[in-house]
């Protein structure tokens, strides 16, 4: 069976340095894997690899098994990418931003629509109506995830999502990606968040100045050991 | 809706939130109302002025009295150059040339009444017209609106966002530009009301029709300039300095230069020295008041054998007329190669002037808005021609009538007493000798084949701009 998302012996120069280094991981449909690394891992740059904004120097990467550089734009019909910093605009309002991203997608959504996605991630009523310049970090991240649901794409990108986030928010996100996960979405995040990526993923990969350096898998029915993957990251990073 | 014009709703949306976009734009938006307006009352009061100017000029000079056909000569007259109906608009050369001239005989008379030498107490600035406002202003306007709407998206993060969606750098600029397009839409009405207006005082559409396409073309390169160095450069404030710095080099610094490159490397004396070089010459030609000049001995001589006599008070005609017109038609010669010689310099001036188009649109788009309004030099020149004409023609038909209606010998009695001063006229009904004058603007077709260079200019401006836009947006990159 393809595998939704797969980078094969990805490498990837920038400036002449090697920012990815011949790594290779599949995702399967419903998985959540987290890549996970310092500052300067590749992390963020993986992502941008599979949305096509970045072209590898070696190697390919796969969506639902076609090369994304054959065809960027059947990539990014298929994925929804959650920046870090859950880039909106500021002067719109949250119904102004999704209705705009949207549109742009080509998908049509009505007003029950954003409604019901802003319940999901619960978003207060009140606060849609209102511009984005006045929101918090986590509000501004739950209506970029609504965006994201909104797309109803098998895969979903996510790039340090719980970053900046208060505790019960984190929680609450957690919830939520798993049931995406659940409900047959692929999901590939990027986390310097050992503990984040342990509660909510199925397997965790470590990357380590370009290079996928371990792999953890859950068991089934248990979370992957929170100070196992720690204790190797910090050995990793201390090489 | 297409995608295109979806972006460029969004653009316009941040624009009406922004306090300083709105108050930008509203500023000039009033100051163009306000310019439009006052530049159109001071035209059209202009127009009617000259108009009815050239009418009075001509009544007092049939209603003058029985005179000495030469004192007529000396009354002389005015011709008027009426502003053109675009000069609502663009009033061109029009202040810096003068409007009127004083003819008489003997004489080539400056144009007076430049605006620019009426108006010293202005401290040294030209009024402000509309077709200024539309080549300086109206491009800071897009440089403030436009300098950061593509960078900003990279910069907020929104433009991975935004290309994570499926549009491309193409896309998202053909958006940009749809915005700023819709912009220079806008801010076209005024330019197309007032083109509007000039066609009911008389201008025809084809010329009014030019004129708004050249603006549409000029604003378009400034839309893709700024499009361009949104898309190019990563920084705000960069990006803001970047157009400023060309702005300032297209619209300040070239056309300074242009104009003292043009006068370097075509000398063009001005009128006084080249008066000061063309007495030398007129010495030669002899004095027409003074019928025995040596100068016109070989004249004498050959009137004398023509008519068959042997002395001047022998001739059926009045000897000192026949000087006056013979002195005239020599003087006329000699002024005309001078004229024509210093008008082909400023020409020439002109034309290299215009080639520093390829380095400014701005300098393009005046010269193209000048010629197209019919306020340009060449129009000077040929209201110059014209009423140069005019002069030598009833100088001559004076001259005529001095020679054949006024005796000789009573003309040379003329200074003994008042009687013999008031034997020395001839009837007024020999001024009818005046033709009418009105002046008009070139047609259109003439005036449009003037500016083909200048629009030629702006369209290789227009499409090396849009080609750096789309060259560009191909490569966007988050």
């Amino acid at each position: 069976m393809t595998a939704p998302l797969e980078a094969r012996s990805l490498s990837l120069m920038r400036e002449g340095n090697a920012v990815l280094d011949d790594v290779s991981f599949s995702v399967a449909e419903g998985e959540i894997f987290a890549l996970l690394g310092g500052n300067g891992a590749g992390k963020s740059s993986t992502l941008l690899t599979f949305l096509g904004f970045l072209r590898p120097s070696a190697g390919e990467v796969l969506v639902e098994g076609r090369s994304v550089h054959a065809n960027v734009a059947a990539a990014r019909s298929s994925i929804a990418y959650l920046p870090e910093a859950a880039s909106l605009y500021g002067h719109m309002t949250a119904y102004e931003n999704l209705e705009y991203f949207l549109d742009l997608a080509g998908r049509k959504a009505t007003r029950s629509d954003l409604d019901s996605a802003f319940e999901r991630v619960a978003l207060a009523e009140e606060a849609r109506s209102r511009r984005l310049q006045s929101y918090s970090k986590g509000m501004r991240q739950k209506t970029a995830i609504a965006l994201a649901l909104l797309r109803e794409t098998p895969i979903l990108l996510l790039d340090e999502p719980t970053s900046g986030l208060d505790p019960v928010a984190i929680d609450e996100f957690h919830d939520l990606v798993k049931a995406l996960a659940s409900s047959g979405q692929t999901i590939l995040m990027v986390t310097h968040d050992v503990y984040g990526a342990c509660q909510v993923a199925d397997r965790v990969g470590l990357l380590r100045r370009g290079k996928l350096v371990g792999s953890f898998a859950a068991e089934p029915g248990r979370r992957i050991d929170t100070e196992t993957v720690h204790a190797a990251f910090a050995e990793r990073e201390a090489a | 809706m297409s995608m295109a014009i979806r972006i460029a709703r969004e653009e316009w949306r941040l624009w009406l939130r922004s306090k300083v976009v709105v108050a930008a734009a509203l500023i000039i938006a009033v100051l163009l109302a306000a310019t439009s307006v006052l530049t159109i009352n001071r035209i059209a009061d202009e127009q009617v002025q000259r108009m009815e100017q050239q009418v009075a000029a001509e009544e007092t000079f049939f209603a003058q009295p029985d005179r000495h056909p030469h004192r007529m000569v000396h009354y002389g007259h005015y011709a008027f150059r009426p502003p053109p109906p675009l000069a609502v608009f663009e009033p061109g050369v029009d202040a810096v040339t003068g409007q009127s001239i004083f003819l008489e005989g003997h004489r080539q008379n400056s144009a007076m009444f430049a605006d620019t030498k009426a108006g010293a107490d202005l401290g040294g600035f030209a009024a402000l017209t509309p077709a200024s406002l539309y080549q300086l202003l109206l491009p800071l306007l897009l440089i403030v609106l436009g300098h950061a709407m593509f960078l900003r998206e990279r910069e907020s993060g929104t433009l991975a966002v935004l290309l994570a969606q499926g549009s491309s750098g193409t896309k998202l600029a053909l958006g940009k530009a749809t915005a700023l397009l819709s912009v220079i839409a806008i801010f076209m009405i005024p330019l197309i009301v007032v083109a509007a207006y000039s066609v009911t005082l008389g201008e025809s559409v084809l010329a009014a029709a030019s004129l708004v396409a050249g603006y549409f073309l000029y604003l378009c390169i400034w839309g893709a300039i700024v499009l361009a160095a949104s898309i190019l450069i990563r920084q705000r404030a960069i990006s803001l300095g970047a157009l400023v710095f060309v702005w300032l080099f297209a619209a300040l610094i070239v056309p300074r230069v242009a104009i003292n490159a043009s006068s370097a490397a075509i000398d063009a004396p001005g009128k006084i020295e080249s008066d000061l070089v063309m007495l030398a010459e007129q010495r030669k030609l002899g004095d027409g008041h003074n019928a025995a000049d040596p100068a016109f001995e070989q004249l004498q001589a050959q009137v004398l054998e023509q008519y068959d006599v042997e002395t001047i008070e022998e001739l059926p005609i009045n000897w000192r007329g026949v000087v006056a017109t013979y002195s005239e038609a020599e003087l006329t010669n000699l002024l005309n190669r001078f004229a024509e010689n210093r008008m082909a310099l400023e020409a020439g001036q002109s034309r290299l002037f215009d080639l520093f188009g390829l380095a400014s649109p701005t300098i393009a788009i005046a010269s193209s808005s000048r010629m197209l309004a019919g306020t340009d030099l060449a129009t000077h020149h040929r209201f110059l021609r014209e009423s140069e004409n005019l002069r030598f023609d009833f100088v001559q038909a004076l001259n005529q009538a001095h020679a054949t209606d006024l005796d000789y010998a009573l003309d040379m009695n003329r200074n003994n007493d008042a009687a013999s001063a008031e034997a020395a006229r001839i009837n007024a009904e020999s001024w009818q000798v005046l033709d009418e004058f009105r002046f008009q603007p070139d047609s259109a077709v003439d005036r449009l084949g003037r500016a083909r260079l200048p629009l030629g200019i702006l369209l290789l401006w227009l499409a090396i701009a849009s080609s750096f836009v789309v060259w560009a947006a191909r490569k966007v990159r988050v």
